[in-house]
């Protein structure tokens, strides 16, 4: 699934298309034509600049004024930041968070440079966005009121009326020099770009990957050399120290995490072009899927492997099923025939027979045993499409075994106990555990969504009026009535002795939440194929499931990944959902944690106000990045 | 010839593990099967959990006087639990109404800024969508919650305009207008002044129709409607004499005999089935006769009829109080309606009342008589308000941009004036492209409400949790939950599907 996508994405991506084909280069004209045409063309245009202008004004102050104001307790999300982070993860082993950090950086890295898609950006384009910055931090530093004067012992000086003395406009002006230089630099580079260029000097381009590397690299050159101030929180101890660097734990770990996107870039780049390009794309795409489970149960709750048990059952079971598969397996493909689907049917029935077993508790056996004979049966009713040369029937085998290593490791994994020291159940929260939910949360709900999209588009009565009525009975009842029912109402149904936990529970409701809606894009997209393909099909002579895998899909998915990718956002912010809940995710450490430290007490805001910033930094660059994608490919179009 | 076909082709008939037909109804059923076996397993499961935790799942709370507070509402202190929730489901209907009025207005004026030729305010319109669109709700709702809890104490002088217009950490208490005793008496007047309105409406328009004058059709009803509305207002004791009549209705209605509402009831569920699927044969039936019906026809067919029997059932047998419930509500409800006529009813029939602030022991709060806004409902309103009207503004955009530009061009070119051209020409085309979203954005507002429980404001939800937690009766509560967001939904999709219908361009 994952690959498919990709590879949609990778369809032309040798190109560098970067702005829309059609689209004209823009004459500069000067600033006066400029404003008459766009702000002042008639006298309604004038009114309704004039009313726009005076209530942008007001509410950009009044934003300001809230940030700057000298209530603001910012200092409490400088010293909470590990803990809207990563909530409580010990101190001792957080080189763990770090190297996380760092393989989903090596991911990124790869994955952009192996399929390069970021496409151009026009010096023009540039340097409006120069300008407009530069003018729009001007603005804020003329609007935002002066500040209030403190006396000697850091206490707001007040007047007669007791409201606070502020210092003159001229003062305040001077000691904002910093923003000043700031907005200077970026107006002047722009509007300098803008004029010294001529015409054909702006409609020049490059590339938008290094308009995104270059900011980084000057805001992790900044971390060792501008005094962002020394915050930290250790041992009960909050400590404040404004005018510092930023302590050497976190400078350190950036530029190592900056130079190793650099050079995974550049390996990406460098691979693409030789003969590896494929295989690589692949390992990209598994590892992508796979590194929640890794990251969260292998690299951050660093499993206690009993060695015994391991080795007298772990390890004989998965060698077992992995080469008994093997053999079952390249029996079946050795050719077409009736046998092998009867022997795969048989299959299904066991392996479906040991969950009803399971559920009535009427023999014993290792969970992981009954999800491996269900992928046994799964594999089995695939080998057909695997009959034929030794290539494709090795593949098959490479594919099985693949799979048994990594189920059986991560089974194994998850059994064991966490060395991880930390007293609460769940050893991870904050912004991590919103990752963690919301990653698994599309990766589960993206095959659910599938096929009860199919079940709704079938010919099939029952399974069209079994899925109609799931996704209509999920979209019509609100995310939090279910993932309460499930919070709450899960530990009844399930049988005596079996336990779910909290983070289980609440995957498991916004997983059926979302299939219902990633069901309804799908459709649409399903929908979009057009009869002809379908006969086409037919007329191949493939069978009902070959032509939904190899025709219908593709296309269908193709159609569906702007709605697709506007699902991920809206799955994404819906993590927020987590706090009320009960679990400790980055919104409730900062409307809940923070305001109950003795330091902090109701401090929420500031807090708050955060947490709305990087929701929106997330859902803000993915939706662009989709959109430019989008735009770049066509999809849609076709 | 076609019969040696016919014959080659029986005979090569696959074995019936191969047969499209066998196999595709064995899989259909066995998969019936095993959702309606497990979801069997989990309720017997679950049945058995709570057997063992000693919390029957019986629905007898809703008549038990349930100890709760709730924050407002109707009826702060509710009787019975099934009391609170109504209460609960009356603030959440009453946020998702005013909800859905303001977010359309919004929307519609941030869509309009958005395709603005004016720089500024497209900007502004951008601006809005983005920064709102993608900061979750729930993160906006907390973040204005804390914001207007910061406000400052209520004091006697509260401001910012003192007796009109108070804003406070207690929230905001502005002017409230209510229905006051006359006003259903009233409302017989506004009725009639309606009727008599949309007739002169048509007369004028057919005068328009003849003579091509501009008899402003619009103007003259909604004159006429104002002044009936105004004689009205002094003259409605007349109608207090419905008193007798309505009451008379009520009576007669609660003499009907249980049995006969239980037999309608059953005759017309059956005769809807029948009716459904002559109908349905109907349509495939042509001159050549009746088509062949596929499994799916039958299938729906048996669908239909064994819906109507369970219906019947139901009626019958399974929840007979059902019919007896059906007619106390309707002989309630006139009764209810007769007490609004006559008995000395005089006065004005809307009355405004000034916000007030009371001092019951310590500290000064608003009282009663001003409309308030507690921070709760504040918080959780502007919102779902600001956050749906993002959206809605995107759609407004879209459905406008959808209209060809040909469409415009040819206004302009009749020379109509820019204004017209915008309400004649464009908005009620783009009108038939947003409706659809809209609805889904009206839906998602009703369910965006049940939020209200991170701030502690008396939604369903939240009174739901309140109650679960003091009985503990989970499930019954979670049903209630599912049947009101259900019906709400399926409430909003057939208003849409409504105004749809009718304004769809007539294919031939």
């Amino acid at each position: 699934m994952g690959s498919g996508i990709s590879d949609a994405f990778d369809m032309n991506a040798g190109d560098s298309i970067g702005e829309l084909p059609g689209k004209p280069v823009e004459v500069s004209s000067n600033p006066a034509e400029w404003l008459k045409k766009n702000l002042f063309a008639n006298i309604a245009n004038t009114l309704l600049t004039v009313v726009g202008g005076i209530a942008t004004v007001l509410v950009l102050r009044g934003v300001l004024n809230f940030v700057f104001s000298e209530e603001r307790r910012w200092d409490a999300v400088r010293t909470n930041l590990r803990a809207l982070m990563t909530l409580a993860y010990p101190e001792s082993q957080y080189a763990r968070i770090w190297v996380s950090v760092a393989v989903l950086v090596t991911l990124v890295g790869l994955s952009s440079g192996l399929w390069a898609n970021w496409g151009t950006i026009r010096v023009q384009r540039l340097c409006r966005w120069g300008m407009s910055l530069g003018g729009f931090i001007i603005l804020c530093i003329l609007l935002r009121e002066p500040s209030v004067l403190l006396d000697s012992n850091g206490i707001v000086l007040r007047d007669s009326f007791s409201e606070p003395v502020r210092e003159s406009f001229s003062s305040a002006m001077m000691s904002r020099s910093t923003w000043w230089i700031v907005g200077i630099s970026f107006g002047g580079s722009g509007l300098a770009g803008w004029y010294r260029l001529d015409s054909t000097g702006r409609t020049k381009t490059v590339s938008a990957t290094s308009t995104v590397l270059v900011p980084l690299g000057v805001l992790v050159v900044s971390l060792w050399v501008a005094p962002y101030g020394h915050y930290a929180y250790s041992d009960g101890l909050f400590i404040a120290e404004p005018g510092e660097r930023v302590a050497l734990s976190t400078s350190i770990p950036w530029t190592w995490l900056y130079l190793l996107l650099l050079a995974t870039m550049v390996l990406g780049r460098f691979v693409r072009n030789s003969d590896l390009a494929g295989i690589a794309k692949t390992l990209v795409n598994v590892s992508w899927v796979i590194s929640p489970f890794v990251l969260y149960w292998v690299i951050l709750r660093d499993p206690d492997f009993d060695y015994a048990h391991v080795v007298s059952t772990d390890l004989p079971m998965g060698l077992l099923f992995g080469f008994l598969g093997s053999i079952i397996l390249w029996w079946l493909t050795r050719s077409t025939g009736e046998t092998a689907r009867i022997f795969a049917v048989c299959l299904v029935g066991i392996a479906g027979f040991n969950w009803v077993a399971a559920a009535f508790g009427w023999y014993p056996m290792l969970q992981k045993a009954r999800i491996s004979f269900l992928l046994l049966a799964v594999a089995a009713l695939l080998a057909p499409n695997f009959v034929g040369e030794l290539a494709k029937r090795k593949k098959l085998v490479t594919y099985w075994l693949t799979t048994m290593l990594l189920v059986h490791y991560m089974a194994t994994t998850i059994n064991s106990p966490s060395t991880v020291d930390i007293s609460s159940s769940e050893f991870l929260g904050g912004l991590s555990i919103t990752l963690f939910v919301a990653a698994l949360t599309i990766m589960f709900s993206f095959p659910l969504g599938v096929l009860l999209a199919l079940g709704r588009t079938s010919k099939f009565p029952i399974f069209r009026v079994l899925s109609t009525g799931y996704i209509e009975i999920i979209r019509g009842v609100p995310l939090i009535t279910i993932l309460i029912f499930f919070s709450v109402m899960v530990p009844l149904f399930l049988p005596r002795g079996m336990e779910l936990a909290e983070l289980a529970a609440a995957i498991t409701g916004y997983t059926l939440f979302s299939a219902a809606y990633l069901a309804e894009n799908v459709r649409g997209g399903l929908q979009s194929v057009r009869n002809g393909q379908f006969e086409a099909a037919d007329a191949l002579g493939l069978t009902s499931v070959q032509r939904t895998g190899f025709i219908v899909l593709p296309q269908a998915l193709r159609v569906s990944i702007p709605p697709l990718v506007g699902q991920v956002i809206a799955t994404y912010k819906e993590t927020s959902l987590l706090a009320i809940i009960g679990i400790f995710d980055f919104l409730r450490v900062a409307n809940s944690a923070i305001p109950s430290q003795t330091a902090f007490l109701g401090v929420k805001r500031e807090g708050l106000l955060v947490v709305s910033a990087i929701y929106f930094i997330f859902a803000f660059t993915t939706s662009k990045y989709s959109q430019r994608l989008e735009r770049r490919l066509g999809v849609g179009e076709r | 010839m076609a019969d040696t076909a016919r014959s080659s082709l029986t005979q090569s008939r696959p074995p019936f593990y191969r047969d499209v037909t066998v196999v595709k109804w064995v899989v259909q059923i066995f998969v019936l099967a095993v959702v309606i076996g497990s979801m069997f397993f989990l309720a017997s499961e679950a049945g058995d959990n709570l057997r063992a935790s000693n919390v029957p799942t019986d629905y007898d709370f809703l008549s038990v006087n349930p100890g709760i507070d709730l924050s407002e509402g109707i009826d702060r202190d509710p009787d019975t639990g099934g009391r609170a929730l109504w209460v609960g489901m009356v603030n959440t209907l009453r946020m998702a109404l005013a909800g859905i009025a303001l977010a359309t207005f919004v929307g519609v004026i941030i869509g309009l800024c958005r395709l603005s030729n004016n720089w500024l305010l497209n900007k502004i319109g951008s601006a809005y969508v983005e920064l709102i669109r993608n900061v979750p709700l729930l993160v906006q709702i907390l973040l204005y919650g804390s914001v207007f809890a910061n406000l400052p104490r209520v004091t006697q002088s509260v401001g910012p305009i003192s007796g009109w217009l108070h804003l406070s950490n207690k929230g905001l208490s502005v002017p409230r207008f209510h229905i006051a005793d006359g006003f259903y008496q009233w409302a017989i007047v506004v009725m009639v002044g309606l009727v008599l309105a949309n007739y002169v409406r048509k007369k004028r328009v057919g005068i328009q129709d003849l003579t091509g004058d501009d008899t402003r059709p619009i103007r003259s009803a909604l004159l006429v409607l104002l002044g009936v509305s105004a004689v009205g207002w002094f003259v409605h004791p007349v109608f207090g004499f419905l008193n007798t009549p309505l009451r008379q209705i009520s009576e007669g209605i609660s003499l009907i005999p249980q049995a006969a509402v239980q037999v309608a009831l059953a005759v017309v569920a059956l005769a809807l089935a029948v009716r459904w699927v002559i109908k349905f044969l109907d349509a495939r039936r042509s001159p050549a006769g009746l088509a062949k019906l596929t499994d799916d026809d039958y299938f729906r067919i048996i669908f239909a009829l064994a819906g109507a029997l369970i219906m019947v059932f139901v009626v019958l047998i399974l929840w007979p109080g059902l019919s007896s419930w059906l007619l106390n509500a309707v002989s309630d409800f006139f009764t209810v309606l007769s007490e609004k006529f006559g008995n000395g009813r005089s006065g004005r029939p809307l009355d405004v009342a000034l916000p007030d602030v009371i001092q019951v022991g310590k500290f000064p709060n608003y009282g009663p008589s001003g409309l308030n806004l507690s921070i709760g409902f504040a918080a959780v309103f502007f919102g779902v308000v600001f956050y749906t009207a993002a959206f809605i503004a995107e759609i407004v955009r879209g459905g406008v941009l959808a209209v060809p530009r040909g469409q415009s061009e040819a206004a302009n070119a009749l020379g109509l004036r820019r204004w017209t051209v915008l309400r004649r020409v464009i908005l009620p085309q783009a009108a038939r492209n947003m409706l659809p979203p809209l609805g889904n954005q009206y839906l998602n507002l009703a369910k965006n409400t049940s939020l209200a429980i991170a701030v502690g404001y008396s939604d369903i939800v939240q009174v739901g949790q309140t109650v679960y937690n003091q009985t503990g009766k989970t499930l019954p509560v979670v049903s209630i939950w599912m049947l009101f967001y259900l019906s709400c939904s399926l409430t909003i999709s057939v208003v849409v599907n409504f105004f749809n219908v009718r304004t769809k361009i007539v294919e031939r």
